[in-house]
């Protein structure tokens, strides 16, 4: 496995975490999330649970990776669409750029 | 970030400190939202991060009712509103005169704010809305009345989602049963209006952002007139989605207006010295 595949995977799991925290505050347990998972069509998270997604990937990995700034760019319906790997993709290439 | 008590409401906020200046002497712009579906996320997830990357100080928050803010049974008239507003400004210890940046029913929470405290805002920059005035009263009235009618039938819902989605519909579905819950219908037009000479002498300046196709379409210059200091732009071929539809247009307006305010006018800054804001908060 190399490194960036290693990083990659923590990642995923990292911000599935996430996910699963926030889902958690909406009373939804033992949800399957993979790379092809989808925010809003298979999660059903609305553009506020984003938010906090936001806030809780700032608190962990701190200012390089700003979801805000990310998704800012970005039309409404274009961020309902994301899955899960579109936000892997963007915050590995955050850390890359870091030295992280 | 996160929750805070405001005049009774656990409120969520997020905030975003400017980015390559001092965070205590930049401007501070204040998000509020609109009615119905929305939340902080439309303004959070469009213009907070560029905005914040200009050197502007980012505050947003969820109205009662709505998004993850607490929502009373009771308790929604636009001066709830308005004291909810007044409350966060002083649990946040803003203490210099901040922006505020409204969106619909935002807009007018900011000008009611504005009327009430007008040492505390340096700028209303009003995304398809208006002043709380009787005539404003008398639309909502007619305009809440229309919309608890409307979302009492399945139709409504049915002819959504098929229009927008069925995400859309679904969070229709979540606004209708507040509506219904809540004395929302009944409250929201009560509170402090404005009348033509509290518009007419209200110092505050005033950045009016219109869709073509919006709410004013017919009269957009209607505001101007009826203030002292306020200029109009509107945006063709946008409606009153302008905010989310036309985000980065927005922003472009926005950043130059929030710098190029000056805030060292003598009356603000003497009134906002005269009133030591203390903060106190229950977690």
């Amino acid at each position: 496995m190399t490194t960036t595949e290693a990083s990659r995977d923590v990642v995923f799991a990292e911000i599935a975490g996430m996910l699963r925290k926030v889902l958690a505050e909406l009373g939804v347990d033992d949800v399957e999330i993979t790379e092809l998972t989808s925010f809003n069509e298979d999660l059903e998270l609305e553009s506020i649970d984003l938010v906090t997604l936001t806030a809780l990937a700032t608190d962990h990995w701190g200012e390089p990776v700003n979801l805000a700034e990310f998704l800012a760019d970005k039309d409404l319906d274009e961020v309902i669409a994301l899955k899960v790997g579109d936000l892997v993709d963007f915050v590995v290439a955050a850390l890359a750029r870091a030295g992280g | 970030m996160g929750k805070i008590v405001a005049n009774g409401i656990n409120t969520h906020y997020q905030r975003m400190d400017a980015k390559g200046v001092d965070p205590l002497s930049a401007p501070t712009v204040v998000f509020i939202h609109g009615l119905g579906t929305d939340s902080l996320a439309s303004f959070y997830l469009t213009l907070a991060a560029p905005v914040a990357a200009a050197g502007i100080n980012v505050i947003a928050y969820d109205l009662r009712g709505h998004g993850r803010s607490d929502c009373p049974d009771t308790g929604y008239t636009f001066q709830h509103f308005v004291d909810d507003l007044c409350a966060l400004l002083d649990v946040l210890a803003m203490r210099g005169p901040v922006h505020l940046v409204g969106n619909s029913f935002g807009g007018t929470v900011a000008f009611g704010h504005a009327f009430a405290r007008p040492w505390q805002v340096a700028s209303i920059v009003s995304i398809e809305s208006e002043p709380p005035t009787q005539p404003w009263s008398a639309r909502m009235r007619q305009a809440m009345d229309y919309m608890a009618e409307q979302l009492s039938t399945e139709q409504t819902f049915v002819d959504l989602e098929a229009q927008n989605g069925a995400h859309h519909a679904k969070l229709a579905r979540k606004a209708a049963a507040k509506l219904y819950s809540t004395t929302m219908v009944a409250d929201l037009p009560e509170g402090r209006l404005m009348s033509a000479e509290d518009l007419r002498t209200l110092p505050t300046p005033v950045l009016h952002i219109l869709g073509g196709e919006g709410l004013q379409g017919e009269d957009p210059h209607a505001l101007e007139r009826a203030l002292s200091n306020c200029r109009t732009v509107v945006l063709a071929g946008q409606d009153h989605s302008v905010l989310v539809d036309a985000h980065r247009k927005v922003r472009e307006l926005l950043i130059p207006w929030v710098r190029g305010i000056h805030t060292d006018v003598p009356w603000i800054n003497a009134a906002a010295d005269a009133r030591a804001l203390t903060a106190e908060h229950v977690a």
